[in-house]
């Protein structure tokens, strides 16, 4: 299977011999020992530190249809390197956008989605209720709220009950959650220790998403529930819903509590909470562990990992455009 | 949703291997082997390549290494594992490359 790389160290990746060549850089710029990565078996690449590379590597990529997720100083995403489409099909993308255009047609598709991204966050909650953990009161907050969903009358409606449900649900953390506290969720910059972490995890699931978008004939850009914006691939984020309380929240759940990650591996910056280095490491391991598990799957009665799952999950929505099978959620069992 | 049929090879659609690869091969042949191995597998040491590695892409590789060596003179052994969890790796000495995808 294909892999993902992530590249923390600074160096120099260029195209050499018909394959990537990485040459890592110290502080004193002094070149380590070049490292080879075997191009067929790379997925995609997540650059944290900084890159040296030119044309030639980038024009290599993108004739092998690798994508490069780009992160800044503060990890946040700030963009990727995409080689231009490869699975064109006309028919897929008018349909698409007959789904965006329609009010109705878009209304059944951002439904579906936001109902699948609260029966995932109620089933992690009463995961930890199972294990002792007070989320009663959370939980009931959401339970009011999901029956809301099939009744609302437009997409800010149904934004305002997502961002109720999601209040709730991150009102649980605190009691999840054992040595840290989360307070409210603050983003932009995240305030402390649990927000910064659920910024980070999310913008992971979103490349994610995006990237397993990019293999199919899905556009990224044009979305339902989010509104399709210039110059960002709102698919992505649709998808990410349903997945983030899968992927991301529970990953944050094993490593604070196993204490993977301590108070110690974060900086308090000005007005801001940042992870240090080796926790970006820490994290991004427990994330890849994450994405690589795998689980028997119902319909399809083989095993599949969470990482392909989303890639699935593509698939229904395109039946559900093409009209073929009505879409529904991927909805957690466990 | 339909239920759909197994799949006749146990399910698994992609089979993925893991593999480990040595050459001996001629002196004048050896850099092109060299490089050609390093687009599919990972290089631990001096003509010794592992990785995971699909069967198609393996026929692939074993294609293009075919015609780079002299079937008369060189060799290319693969062992081949179902999966990387069945293999115990032990190092003495210095590791020369480490075969991570964190770098």
């Amino acid at each position: 299977m294909k892999k993902s790389y992530y590249l923390f160290n600074p160096g120099r990746l260029s195209r050499k011999d018909n394959t990537l060549c990485f040459v890592p850089v110290d502080e004193d710029g002094n070149e380590g020992q070049p490292r080879y990565i075997p191009i067929e078996g790379v997925d995609n690449l997540y650059c944290f530190g900084s890159l040296d590379a030119n044309s030639a590597m980038y024009n290599f990529l993108g004739k092998n249809h690798v994508s490069v997720h780009f992160f800044d100083y503060y990890e946040h995403y700030t963009g990727s390197f995409m080689a231009k489409e490869y699975l064109l099909a006309g028919k897929m993308q008018v349909e698409q956008t007959r789904h965006y255009l329609s009010d109705k047609k878009r209304m059944v598709v951002a439904k579906t989605l936001v109902e699948g991204a609260a029966f995932n966050m109620s089933k992690n909650l009463k995961y930890y209720q199972g294990r002792g953990k007070d989320v009663a009161k959370q939980l009931g907050q959401i339970d009011s709220f999901t029956p809301l969903i099939a009744n609302a009358g437009g997409i800010s409606e149904l934004m305002g009950i997502e961002g109720n449900i999601r209040q709730a649900y991150y009102g649980a953390f605190g009691e999840i959650i054992n040595d840290f506290d989360m307070g409210n969720r603050s983003k932009q910059p995240p305030q402390n220790e649990v927000n910064a972490l659920i910024s980070f995890g999310n913008m992971m699931c979103y490349t994610v998403c995006l990237d397993q978008i990019y293999h199919t004939q899905l556009n990224p850009t044009i979305s339902f529930l989010h509104e399709p914006g210039a110059r960002r691939y709102s698919l992505a984020l649709d998808l990410s819903e349903i997945f983030k309380p899968m992927l991301v929240d529970r990953t944050i759940f094993t490593v604070l509590n196993k204490k993977q990650l301590q108070a110690s591996d974060f900086r308090q910056d000005i007005n801001r909470c940042v992870l240090k280095e080796g926790a970006k490491k820490v994290f991004v391991q427990a994330f890849e562990e994450r994405l690589k598990e795998t689980f028997k799957h119902r319909s399809l009665g083989r095993s599949v990992s969470y990482k392909h799952l989303v890639k699935l999950e593509c698939y229904k929505l395109q039946k559900h455009l093409l009209g073929m099978e009505v879409y529904k959620p991927f909805k957690m069992m466990w | 949703m339909v239920k759909a049929p197994p799949a006749p090879n146990g399910g698994v659609i992609l089979i993925a291997m893991y593999v480990i690869l040595v050459y001996d091969i001629g002196e004048k042949r050896v850099a092109k082997m060299l490089k050609h191995c390093r687009k599919y597998l990972n290089w631990i040491q001096n003509s010794v390549f592992e990785g995971e590695i699909t069967e198609a892409k393996l026929k692939e590789m074993l294609m293009g290494a075919r015609a780079i060596m002299n079937e008369e003179q060189d060799s290319v052994i693969l062992f081949k594992s179902r999966n990387e969890r069945w293999l115990d790796k032990e190092i003495i000495g210095v590791e020369r490359s480490s075969i991570d995808n964190f770098l």
